[in-house]
Parts: C-alpha cells; sequence; structure tokens
C-alpha cells in the first residue's frame, strides 16, 4: 500500500487510543484512574491478538489479548455488534481481579473486525479487604469478584441483571458503577473512531495497513535483536513476606533474532496472594521489553512473535488455581518486571550502539497502600495512595535516574495532589518530600524516591484503616547496573504516637517535620492490615532508582552539587562516592578526596587477592 | 579487536578485561565473576540512612582485583549463587 496511506492510519490508530484513554480519565471519579492513570487502552485484530498497544500499565497489553481471545473461544459465533464483555479472572487472562477487562467487539458490515479493551483498578471488587489487595488471602476464592468471561452489553444496552449483581458484590456500588461507565465510554468511544476510520479509508485497506503494520513490527524487532550481541543474562528479585523469601530468578537469553526469557529456579507458588499466573508474568516481562526494546516500533503482536517465556507450572511466576494472586501486581510482575528491566539493561550495555538505551531498574517496589474507612464528608473512602505511581528514574549509562521520575511499566504514571488525597481521606499530610540517599549510587546516581507522613484529620471515627502488601522492605529491588548500587529498599513504619509522652524535640506531633521528630514508639511493618487512629502516624519512604557504573567515578563536582541539593548526604558523599566535603557543603578537597578514592577502591581489594 | 561487554568491561584476545586497567578475568564465553575480587557488605547501612532493609541481606560488589574498578554489583543473600552473564561467541 502506499506508504502516506500506511503512516496516516498508523497514527490514526495511535490517536484512537489517545481519546479513548482521555474519554476513560474523564467519566471515571477515582484518583487511582484518573490521577495515577492505573489504567489501560490499546486495540486488537479480529483474532484478538495486539494491534495497536496504548498508555497505561504496558503489563496489560498481552494479557488483555489473550482476554480477547477468552472472549473468542467462550462465546464463539454469539458475539454481536455493540456487545462488552467483563473479564477479571487472574486464571483466564486478567492480572487480579481488581484490573477489571471490559473488551468491546468492533463490528462493521456485520463482520467482526477488531476489538477494543481496556481496564480500571475498580474501587472495589468485593474482596476480603476493601481495594482488592488481600494480603492474607488464602485462596482466589475470597479475592472478591471473579468472571471468566461475562457479557456485561448486549448490543449496546447495558445488561442490568449482570451489572447489578456485580454491584451488589462491592463495597461503594456507585463508584465501582462510575468505574463501570469509565470503561464502556471508553470502548465507545474506541469503536466509533475505528469505525469512522474504516469508512474513510474501507475495510480492506485498514485490515491491510494493520497487518503491515504487525509485520514490520516483527522485522523490526528481528533486526534490532540482531544487531544485539548473542548471551544470556541473568537477574534476580527477592519478595519478602513476613520474613519469609521468595525469589524471581531469570535467564534471558539471546540468539540471532530470538530472546528467551526462562523463570527456572523461581520459587514454588507462595501461600500469600503475591503469586502470578502465567499471563501475568508474560505481561510483567513485555512490561520494560516494549520500551526499552521497542522505543521505535509499534507495540503490538508482531512485537510478541519473537519473544519465548519459560515458566514453570506452580511456581510463584505461573501459579496454579486456587492460589491467592490479589497482591500480583505489586508482587511477583512486578520481580518479573524488574528481573527483566535488569537483563535487558546487561543486554543493551553490552552493545557498543545501544548502550546509550541502557537503564538500571527503575521504581521496583510499588507500596500499594489503600486506605479505607468513613471519611469527612460521611461517605466511604477507599484507594491507594497515588505516590506509589511517582516512582523514582533508574540511572543510564549517559545520566541520573531522573527524581521520582515515574516508573518503566507505565509511561503515564503519576501521583495525586496532597489537596486531592486530604479531600477523599481525612488525612493530612505531615510532609512529602524527596528522600536523601535514596537514589542508588553510581557513576550516574539513580533517581531519589520520597518519603511521606499522614496522620488522621477530621475523622468520623478517628482515623481509618489501611491495607500494607508488596514485596517487603527487606531488600532493595531497584538493580543497579555496572557497578552502580541499588536504590535503597522502601520502608513502613506505624509511629504510635497515641501513647506517647511529650517530647521536649516537638511538643506537637501533629506538626513534625520528619520521622525522628515522631515521639511515639515506631514499629516497622510490610504486611496486613493496621489502624491509623488519633495522633499516630503512618511513615511511607519509598526506594530510588539503581544507579549505573561505580560510584568512585562520579564527577566530585556532582556530589558536591547532590550534597546541597539535599539528594545526598555528605556522610555517604565521602564513605560511598569517595568525595570528601566541608561542612558548610561550600567545597569538595581534591587531595583528600583522591586520597579517600584510592583508598575505597583498594578496600575492595581482599588482601588474598591482592597478594 | 576489542568488544564490548559492558560499560566496565571488554573481551580483548579471547579473555574478559577490566576496561580501566586491562586486567584479565577469565576466558570470553565463561562467567567472570569467580575472578574478580568479591566484597560482601550488609546492605542495611551500605549507602545511607534509607538502606534499611533485613540484615542478612548484602551487597556483593565484584571489583578488579587489579586497580579496584568496580566491575558489577549485585543484590544477594549470602547463600545465593553469583548471577552470570555469559556473551557467546
Amino acid at each position: 500500500m502506499d506508504p502516506i496511506t500506511f503512516s496516516i492510519i498508523r497514527h490514526r490508530l495511535f490517536r484512537i487510543v489517545d481519546e479513548a484513554v482521555i474519554t476513560l480519565k474523564h467519566v471515571s471519579g477515582s484518583a487511582i484512574t484518573n490521577e495515577g492513570h492505573d489504567l489501560m487502552v490499546s486495540l486488537y485484530r479480529a483474532d484478538g491478538s495486539l494491534l495497536m498497544g496504548g498508555v497505561g500499565f504496558l503489563h496489560h497489553l498481552t494479557s488483555a489479548a489473550e482476554a480477547c481471545k477468552a472472549t473468542i473461544r467462550r462465546f464463539g459465533d454469539d458475539i454481536n455488534e455493540g456487545d462488552v464483555f467483563l473479564l477479571n479472572d487472574p486464571y483466564t487472562a486478567a492480572l487480579h481481579t481488581s484490573d477489571i477487562y471490559l473488551v468491546a467487539p468492533i463490528h462493521h458490515g456485520g463482520e467482526l473486525v477488531a476489538w477494543s479493551a481496556c481496564f480500571v483498578h475498580v474501587y472495589d471488587i468485593g474482596a476480603t479487604n476493601p481495594g482488592g489487595f488481600c494480603p492474607d488471602a488464602p485462596d482466589i476464592f475470597t479475592e472478591g469478584f471473579s468472571s471468566p468471561g461475562i457479557r456485561l452489553v448486549s448490543g449496546g444496552t447495558v445488561n442490568r441483571d449482570v451489572m447489578d449483581t456485580m454491584l451488589n458484590m462491592v463495597r461503594s456500588p456507585e463508584m465501582v458503577a462510575l468505574d463501570m461507565s469509565s470503561m464502556i465510554a471508553c470502548n465507545n468511544v474506541a469503536r466509533e473512531r475505528m469505525l469512522a476510520l474504516i469508512e474513510k479509508y474501507g475495510h480492506e485497506t485498514v485490515d491491510e495497513a494493520c497487518r503491515t503494520l504487525i509485520g514490520q513490527s516483527e522485522e523490526l524487532l528481528r533486526e534490532r535483536l540482531r544487531e544485539l550481541p548473542d548471551g544470556s543474562w541473568q537477574s534476580r528479585q527477592y519478595i519478602d513476606v513476613k520474613g519469609e523469601v521468595f525469589k524471581v530468578a531469570l535467564t534471558m537469553t539471546k540468539r540471532d533474532d530470538r530472546l528467551v526469557f526462562d523463570f527456572s529456579g523461581s520459587s514454588p507458588q507462595a501461600p500469600y496472594a503475591i503469586n502470578c499466573t502465567r499471563w501475568a508474568s508474560l505481561g510483567g516481562l513485555f512490561a520494560p521489553l516494549f520500551p526499552l526494546l521497542c522505543f521505535d516500533i509499534t507495540w503490538n503482536e508482531g512485537v510478541v512473535r519473537p519473544i519465548e517465556m519459560i515458566a514453570p507450572e506452580g511456581s510463584i511466576v505461573n501459579c496454579t488455581r486456587p492460589a491467592p494472586v490479589s497482591v500480583a501486581t505489586v508482587g511477583a510482575i512486578q520481580s518479573v518486571n524488574n528481573a527483566a528491566c535488569a537483563a535487558i539493561g546487561k543486554m543493551l550495555d553490552a552493545s557498543e550502539k545501544y548502550a546509550s538505551e541502557a537503564t538500571a531498574v527503575w521504581h521496583a517496589n510499588h507500596f500499594a497502600v489503600f486506605m479505607f474507612g468513613r471519611n469527612q464528608h460521611g461517605g466511604e473512602a477507599i484507594g491507594i495512595l497515588t505516590e506509589t505511581f511517582a516512582g523514582s528514574g533508574g540511572a543510564r549509562n549517559f545520566a541520573d535516574g531522573i527524581d521520582v521520575g515515574g516508573e518503566i511499566p507505565n509511561p503515564i504514571s503519576r501521583m495525586a495532589n496532597v489537596e486531592t488525597l486530604e479531600t477523599i481521606f481525612p488525612l493530612r499530610y505531615l510532609f512529602r518530600r524527596r528522600m536523601t540517599d535514596s537514589g542508588g549510587p553510581g557513576r550516574y546516581r539513580g533517581g531519589a524516591g520520597m518519603e511521606i507522613g499522614l496522620t488522621p484529620h477530621d475523622a468520623p471515627d478517628g482515623g481509618l484503616h489501611y491495607v500494607v502488601s508488596g514485596k517487603g522492605a527487606d531488600f532493595p529491588m531497584s538493580e543497579g547496573l555496572a557497578g552502580g548500587y541499588p536504590g535503597a529498599p522502601n520502608s513502613y513504619i506505624w509511629v504510635k504516637n497515641n501513647e506517647a509522652e511529650p517530647d521536649p524535640r516537638n511538643t506537637d506531633a501533629g506538626f513534625s517535620r520528619s520521622v525522628d521528630d515522631l515521639p511515639g514508639e515506631q514499629e516497622r511493618i510490610s504486611w496486613g492490615v493496621f489502624p491509623l487512629m488519633g495522633d499516630d502516624v503512618l511513615y511511607v519512604r519509598w526506594n530510588g532508582g539503581g544507579g549505573y557504573g561505580d560510584p568512585l567515578d562520579r564527577e566530585p563536582e556532582t556530589v558536591l552539587e547532590d550534597c546541597r541539593t539535599g539528594a545526598v548526604s555528605r556522610e555517604t558523599a565521602e564513605t560511598v562516592y569517595g568525595v570528601v566535603i566541608d561542612e558548610s557543603l561550600s567545597s569538595f578537597d581534591p587531595s583528600a578526596t583522591a586520597a579517600r578514592r584510592k583508598a575505597l577502591a583498594a578496600a575492595r581489594i581482599p588482601a588474598e587477592a591482592a597478594e | 579487536m576489542s568488544r564490548r561487554f559492558s560499560t566496565t568491561l571488554e573481551i580483548e584476545a579471547g579473555e574478559i578485561c577490566c576496561r580501566k586497567c586491562g586486567h584479565a578475568l577469565g576466558p570470553a564465553g565463561a562467567p567472570w565473576k569467580r575472578h574478580a575480587a568479591m566484597t560482601e557488605i550488609p546492605m542495611r547501612g551500605a549507602a545511607g540512612v534509607p538502606y534499611s532493609g533485613g540484615e542478612r541481606v548484602v551487597l556483593r560488589r565484584f571489583a578488579c582485583p587489579a586497580c579496584g574498578a568496580l566491575l558489577d554489583s549485585e543484590t544477594a543473600l549470602p547463600e545465593d549463587p553469583f548471577l552470570d552473564d555469559v556473551l557467546f561467541d
């Protein structure tokens, strides 16, 4: 086909997805969707294969393809114009029950020609814990409403019996109804724009462009893989749950134009909800692969074809029903994502041509803190602290990671304003700021994470409760690259100010400016449901990005500037970077720095190796 | 002619070498970390106050035994094997 028409159709497909995302955000009333951008919209071919991957959480792109295929298998010829299907069963295609897929067929002239699909993390799914993350769920049966595929809309009319049945099972049904409306509207817009495109250029032309686009992506990725060196690279991620350690192990092997991700050696499936299913793991490895290897290639089925995944059945990355999976998105899926990011980063770093695309791991540990309780408006408030989406950038081979710089698997992730969250929840932020020394040291420093302190405010019940899950606070997870240190780990502290004696350091805990100012006993937590009542404080600190290269190679002037801006402490400047800085942070001592760096380098060589 | 292995390592005449000083770390095509100078330090406090994780977690630092250049690092439990990276011929 002529390249101008092909290019126009390709760009129209991008714009269709963009407009559908805008619709989703405008209709949704949930901060996790329209502020945190925990969402995804994509277009699929008639057979369910990925046509145009959209923005949002990228680990959904391939899983939603499987949702379309599962719907085709289940409903066969009974898929009609104007239908919308709901699917959220993790053992069929979804990542966890809270992330509902609505997939909608697009018909033209009575023929099924494409699908649109989207997801949001719904306000609630009727699981044991509000919000859907259930740290102590023993199985999938306690993780809320779950459907392997059900017709929510028939021929453009909502099936009230189906919708009401689902809404009858969840908390805050009015908010969940809004979530569902946002996804129906999103799919409607995608369908209308897709049909307009077909009307203008004709089905055959659009279909040919789609086939060409997928073939082009496959060809381009295979060509890129051939340019990269053949080899194998290993990475590993740890998950800590109440002192028990689980591992995601990866050996990534590249030969010619094929890339194999082998997760053999990963832990057996856990009794905790950190597990993920096979489809979720596949999505998890594609989330960094799309932006890191396909930054200039359209994300579609063509990119999927050269990739193979080995995920042992019964393992933490391919669990079997009825293992619990509600924490998967911040558990094993994110570990798969991190492990893939680390291995791909090493492969890129081995290439003269593509080394500048290499990156250390970004923001590797979501802190899924879900607050719930009665708010100052008398309503039931449920929602995530969207700060978890603010992230921190991994360092690259030419630049520092971006402070609070987002994350690899979601190019549009962000956090809500403090005021938004204080409006939704009966809370007051004591502080929210960049965290010193959180970015992994390196020649290029990992981006900093942040720290926040929260206390109840104007709460009709004296406070509220929250669910903490994820991967624990024992291990750093944003691995460094080429000698760079990992970013600092997460930290969750329950500060019990209610019983605390007045402290001369701070007579009013409600205006404390750091966790050290708070008078109460501090308890480290990382898993379960906890109260936040009275004057108690929840302190959360999240991981920085991984560093790149030897910290002793960082320019001393840059380390000095890090100290002045608060990104690095003076102590770390000396002990890790080997830069000796005066107390007023006005200058560094060149000769003392040279001596210090020489000593630090020498200390890396054990005596037996030096002999 | 040398071939890139990473920012810190290269392959020269069939050997993996430190890019800073050229010290050889074993044959290309085989894991190299056993030939490096490895120090294992507690992750807790490794780079400032926020490194406050578990006591058993370590940071492995693989350095050139000749010049002390940091070649790679990894988070580990002491009993876990090294992460090996290999380039094929």
